[in-house]
């Protein structure tokens, strides 16, 4: 053991990468795994994903994770909000998601109904899409009302050059934009993790 | 003809010669008119009670709300009603005959009543409730108004009136009885050994031998409470703060019950404009006036109001039984916690601020179209058994799914969205629907566009051979 290495098992001593959240949840793609604080999805977190086109892969990204948490013996709702298309029930049923636990709410109000959803301990996992303008406020509301509930919150907007760069209070931010085969994600910001971009095959 | 009274006895006795104040001349005693009728001799025995069988046939058990109705109306001419499921009813009316002028014309009211309602039913009077039943239920509108006549009677009548189990029925009829008559007269120990002792008691019962307790039907309650503001108000939070008092009681009268309700609507008055109604509909029933005031207010906020509001008339829909839900030792989220218990309070606060449509679930379902194949559902209807049909398909199916397809340009041949499309696999062929109208006939193929998205795309089998968008890979 190297006398860094030694110093560094020091108690006193904070490490930054160890602050992340200690309970996380498989992302059910190991590549992505490796990367993340914990490996996996945070829970009882928020996470941003922008979205350069529509379709581009951010669903096949999530549903793994949201198979295993609406397949759990006490799953609690898995609810969409304000999706912007017609949710297919055949295919989401085919990539195991569990319909019973599944709640979509149409709204005007997605940011509303997104702190509803996370807030209410009613939710394993929340996913909101909001085109409109989030300030850094709201997205710090929706990251306490995550805790809160103890779920799972993804917000996907679309990635512009403004939201790309601004700043963000949730846990966990990332775009995805499609790819041959797979998706293109980039790892913007990751409390006790570390940003880069790589290929991500869904195959 | 069933509404022509068939009378099944002598027509000398006339049980209504209690009542009928419209012989009473202005010089006669109104005492004297509440003495026993003077005709009535040793030879009439007159029944105590007074049941009046009403028949509806072809009432299947699905419309009991028509039963319930008919007996709601019913205890306008009696307090004393007992729902005979799934087709029957039975009033008492002896205590009326007086209110409503005798026998004949309280049966022509009620007759008339029915009538009105939209039911024409098969009525019979006897003084117990059974030979009214077996009587209405044979298609005879017999008419007992002496009890030493009862079986007599009833004699004549099929025994399947009774409503026994087939299997004693069957029995019977071998031993060749199919009559009331000819089971009267069978001797009462054997009878009870073959037939059982419960078919000997309705036997009692028919005939008077013992008593015949039925359960009175109570009509549901609601709860309707007005309300009229000493100034017009013009603030949302105003109107809350007004109706406060009023949902409160509602909690104090849900307790006391031990009900909830699953929809209450509050009728908001204005000065000119027509009533603007507020109605907030629940998943789950609730009694807690807490929660109820939360929901409304959601509600009312989403509403835009004509004009002040002056009063205000809050009414419930059924009550329902309510048990309050019962608390997990766990948090939700935490090991061992969770389920969908504590989870109705989020629901229905988006359901009052967004409408109850705007919360649903989904369904697979089975169909030929695969856009078809996706149903919407109210949250309900989720986790109940119900047979999924198979995902199993040839080519990919998206995870978002056009509602319309959406045209999609054409540039010598080949289709375009931001640009030209790669088709991948394909044609999937789907050609279906043609016995319902709506026949589709498409080549369904996986293309990929110049930006990567993975879309689910068809041509058109036939002239002009267009193309669409279907999906979205997601």
């Amino acid at each position: 053991m190297t006398p860094i290495a030694r110093l560094l098992e020091h108690p006193a001593i904070w490490r930054g990468r160890n602050v992340g959240q200690r309970d996380t949840v498989s992302t059910g793609f190991p590549a992505l795994d490796a990367r993340l604080p914990g490996g996996g999805w945070p829970q009882a977190a928020l996470v941003e994903i922008l979205v350069t086109h529509l379709g581009g892969g951010e669903l096949q990204l999530l549903l793994p994770v949201l198979a295993s948490l609406t397949s759990r013996a006490i799953a609690r709702w898995c609810a969409w909000i304000a999706p912007p298309l017609e949710p297919y029930a055949p295919a989401l049923a085919a990539h195991g998601l569990n319909l019973d636990h599944l709640l979509l709410v149409r709204t005007e109000t997605a940011p509303w109904a997104c702190e509803q959803a996370l807030g209410s301990a009613a939710c394993d996992v929340v996913l909101a899409w909001i085109t409109r303008p989030l300030p850094s406020r709201a997205v710090r509301r929706l990251q306490l009302a995550a805790q809160r509930g103890r779920a799972l919150g993804f917000i996907l907007r679309p990635a512009t050059a403004r939201t790309l760069h601004e700043p963000s209070g949730a846990a966990l931010r990332l775009s995805v934009e499609p790819a041959d085969q797979g998706a293109r994600i980039t790892i913007l910001k990751s409390r006790g993790g570390l940003a880069g971009t790589w290929h991500l095959n869904f195959n | 003809m069933a509404s022509e009274l068939q009378l099944a006895q002598a027509s000398g006795n006339d049980t209504h010669a209690l009542s009928a104040p419209r012989q009473a001349g202005p010089a006669a005693h109104p005492i004297r008119q509440l003495q026993p009728p003077p005709q009535q001799t040793a030879l009439c025995i007159e029944p105590r009670e007074l049941w009046l069988a009403v028949h509806v046939p072809g009432l299947i058990a699905d419309e009991q709300l028509v039963l319930k109705r008919l007996a709601r109306f019913a205890q306008r001419f009696t307090p004393r009603v007992s729902l005979e499921p799934p087709d029957g009813l039975l009033l008492e009316i002896k205590g009326s005959l007086q209110l409503f002028g005798g026998v004949q014309r309280l049966y022509r009211a009620f007759r008339a009543a029915c009538v009105a309602a939209g039911v024409r039913p098969i009525m019979a009077l006897a003084p117990t409730p059974l030979a009214a039943l077996a009587g209405a239920r044979a298609g005879i509108a017999l008419k007992v108004l002496d009890e030493s006549q009862l079986v007599g009677a009833v004699a004549p009548l099929p025994l399947s009136g009774l409503r026994w189990p087939p299997e004693v029925l069957a029995r019977l009829a071998k031993t060749g009885v199919h009559l009331i008559g000819q089971a009267l007269r069978l001797p009462r120990a054997g009878f009870a050994r073959r037939f059982g002792t419960e078919q000997l008691a309705s036997l009692d019962r028919l005939v008077a031998r013992s008593a015949d307790l039925r359960l009175g039907f109570q009509a549901p309650e609601r709860f309707r409470m007005h309300r009229s503001f000493t100034y017009e108000k013009e603030h949302h939070a105003a109107i809350v703060m007004a109706l406060t008092p009023l949902l409160e009681e509602l909690g104090r009268f849900l307790q006391a019950r031990q009900c909830g309700v699953t929809e209450i609507s509050c009728q908001l008055r204005h000065r000119q404009e027509p009533h603007t109604s507020c109605v907030v509909r629940l998943a789950a029933s609730e009694a807690d006036a807490e929660r109820l005031i939360e929901w409304f207010a959601l509600r009312l906020a989403t509403l835009v109001l004509p004009g002040p509001v002056r009063g205000c008339v809050l009414r419930t829909g059924l009550l329902v039984p309510h048990a309050p839900a019962a608390g997990s030792l766990w948090q939700p989220g935490e090991h061992g916690g969770g389920g969908h218990a504590g989870s109705l309070t989020f629901i229905e606060r988006l359901r009052a601020r967004l409408g109850t449509a705007a919360v649903y679930g989904l369904q697979v379902q089975a169909s030929h179209r695969p856009e078809g194949a996706s149903r919407q559902v109210a949250l309900e209807v989720l986790g109940a058994k119900r047979k999924s049909p198979p995902l199993s398909w040839p080519g990919m199916r998206p995870i978002w799914m056009l509602a319309t397809p959406e045209l999609l340009s054409e540039i010598s041949g080949r289709p375009q969205r931001n640009g030209p499309l790669q088709l991948r696999d394909g044609p999937e062929r789907i050609e279906t629907g043609w016995w319902e109208g709506g026949e589709v006939a498409r080549d369904y193929y996986r293309a990929i566009d110049a930006h990567g998205v993975r879309l689910w795309i068809f041509r058109e089998r036939q002239a002009p051979h267009r193309w669409f968008l279907q999906g979205l890979a997601g």
